[in-house]
């Protein structure tokens, strides 16, 4: 099992955003977690990449504990979370955000040796190789050298997916990747996603977008109100009376 | 481009090199020795703030404490200038690493951060203005010393323009290199978002205290030129005023590329030798130069410029 997720219990005061939840990965797998808005679906996924400490239970990343462990050793460790609405700079291009990514492979290539990039800059070229590999994985040839700030919506989420692959991760953890995307950009999505999985990276994705999920995904989890409350092949867990309830609010049959 | 830009280089190296010897003018080359010694100020500022994102309150104390621990290096452990000067920005160095490693740990940002910095650098501000018996208080330190250089006293304000330039160069150069590698990517990305940096593997803290340190070291070793320039030594050197100095000179220059602060050095020092106001309409002048900049071109005067030719390249 490459990640175990152990009872994982987030509260705010009150609100109990994630609930006793708890499933594994295994490695090249595609796993799915979906849920209505407000289930509790990203804070899970920040909970697993570090970015906020559990209430209780715990994360095992190759059977090692990472609860607790700073966010940015946890992304070392090659597990990488993208961001629902990407994080960009308006005023540098594609291949410059990839460049701004690059930092783990650097480190992991050149250890303190990067210091010597200080005084020859040759040094860090071979990053640039990489850079532009993950640009055609991503399809982002065509805009590669355009400004951010030019970029359709689209190409701007599939830029965040470039920069977290940049990571090199072992597991990438996609939040929402296809919201506000047309059916088109889906598509692309899907392509590329399946190419990830080709080359050996494992994927953990939560979307709300069902379709989308069910046609990808090895393996589906479904939240509702932060607890699981269905896990199996997509199309059964879809067919779950409680995930349709979650989803619908009745049951399929009153429709 | 790349050599065009290149030739355009050159030909500002050769014309600020050759400058001396065509102005004779003490008066120009003193402005000028101020503008690149302020330039060095809001290049070494804009690292922490322009590149990291982060509104440092710190730099005029870095800047100030650096004069005195010379002077007081010198005086006490009887090393020469600089020593003293490395000295000073070492010591700056240490207190740089304690105030950075307590507002990074708590993740002090925008507003609380320039407050907490303001709050240190405050704190230096009224120990120097109150340990009369280090400092002199308000009186401030006369320094009678100048810097020795291969074998040179740079005493004429021909060599202190030379020793200004090449100073500043160097800053130029150490940013730049600073700023074009792994380290400015590193820079960026915290700028942008805490949380990205995080998610890149990038170690927030670290990076964050790497470019307060290294801002604040150059400041000091800026210092320490000032004061032994001027000559002189007072608490003003850690003010308020000086700091909010070097933001102006930063926002007004442009603060997305290494060199675009030394324009707006160049301007705020040498505007008030160009045109002669009282105290308070200069304030007043200057204050709606800065918001009218601000307003009109929020990338500032070199940044706006910048980007004007780039328009004009590609179209």
């Amino acid at each position: 099992m490459l990640l175990e997720v152990r009872k994982l219990t987030k509260r705010f005061g009150g609100l109990t955003a994630v609930a006793d939840v708890s499933f594994g990965i295994s490695k090249g797998e595609i796993v799915g977690i979906f849920g209505p808005n407000g289930s509790g679906k990203t804070t899970l996924l920040n909970l697993v990449a570090g970015l906020m400490p559990p209430t209780e239970g715990g994360v095992l990343w190759k059977s090692v504990p990472i609860q607790g462990l700073p966010a940015h050793e946890v992304a070392a460790s090659g597990l990488v979370k993208t961001f629902q609405n990407p994080q960009l700079f308006a005023e540098l291009t594609v291949l410059e955000h990839l460049h701004i990514a690059a930092h783990l492979e650097l480190k992991r290539r050149l250890g303190w040796r990067r210091l010597a990039t200080l005084v020859r800059p040759d040094l860090a070229q071979a990053g640039h190789e990489r850079a532009a590999q993950i640009v055609r994985i991503c399809r982002l040839e065509a805009s590669r050298d355009r400004l951010a700030a030019e970029i359709s919506y689209g190409e701007e989420k599939m830029l965040g997916v470039a920069m977290a692959l940049m990571c090199e991760p072992e597991l990438l953890l996609l939040d929402e990747p296809a919201s506000g995307l047309g059916a088109g950009e889906i598509e692309n999505l899907e392509a590329v996603l399946r190419d990830l999985k080709a080359q050996g990276t494992t994927l953990c994705i939560i979307d709300h977008k069902v379709g989308f999920l069910g046609r990808l995904a090895d393996r589906a989890i479904g939240l509702h109100h932060g607890a699981k409350i269905a896990e199996g092949a997509p199309d059964e867990v879809l067919r779950n009376p409680d995930v349709v309830m979650a989803y619908l609010g009745h049951s399929r049959d009153r429709i | 481009m790349r050599f065009q830009n290149r030739f355009l280089f050159f030909a500002l190296a050769v014309a600020l090199l050759a400058l001396p010897l065509g102005v004779k003018s003490d008066v120009v080359l003193t402005i000028l020795v101020f503008s690149w010694l302020q330039g060095m100020l809001a290049v070494s500022f804009n690292l922490i703030f322009g590149f990291t994102g982060q509104l440092t309150m710190f730099h005029a104390a870095a800047f100030g404490i650096a004069g005195y621990a010379t002077h007081l290096s010198m005086q006490h452990l009887g090393v020469g200038y600089w020593t003293g000067t490395v000295l000073a920005a070492l010591f700056v160095s240490v207190l740089s690493i304690i105030v950075g490693t307590i507002c990074f740990r708590f993740r002090l940002k925008e507003f609380y951060f320039a407050i907490v910095t303001l709050a240190f650098s405050e704190m230096a501000r009224l120990t120097v203005l109150n340990w009369n018996s280090v400092t002199n208080g308000t009186l401030g330190i006369n320094l009678q010393e100048k810097p020795w250089l291969f074998g040179f006293k740079v005493n004429d304000t021909v060599s202190w323009y030379y020793l200004s330039l090449v100073a500043l160069a160097v800053t130029l150069l150490v940013c730049s290199r600073l700023v074009h590698s792994w380290m400015g990517r590193c820079f960026s990305a915290i700028r942008l978002n805490d949380e990205l940096g995080d998610t890149l593997g990038i170690n927030v803290f670290r990076y964050k205290l790497a470019a307060f340190v290294a801002g604040n070291f150059i400041a000091a070793v800026t210092g320490s030129l000032y004061a032994y320039y001027l000559g002189s030594l007072e608490p003003g050197f850690l003010s308020i005023d000086q700091s909010l100095g070097i933001v102006a000179m930063v926002l007004l220059g442009g603060r997305s590329s290494v060199f675009a602060p030394v324009v707006g050095a160049v301007l705020l020092t040498a505007l008030p030798h160009l045109i002669h106001f009282s105290a308070e309409v200069r304030s007043i002048v200057y204050g709606s130069i800065l918001i009218l900049t601000i307003l009109v071109m929020p990338q500032g005067i070199y940044g706006s410029i910048a980007a004007l030719l780039r328009k004009r390249h590609a179209s």
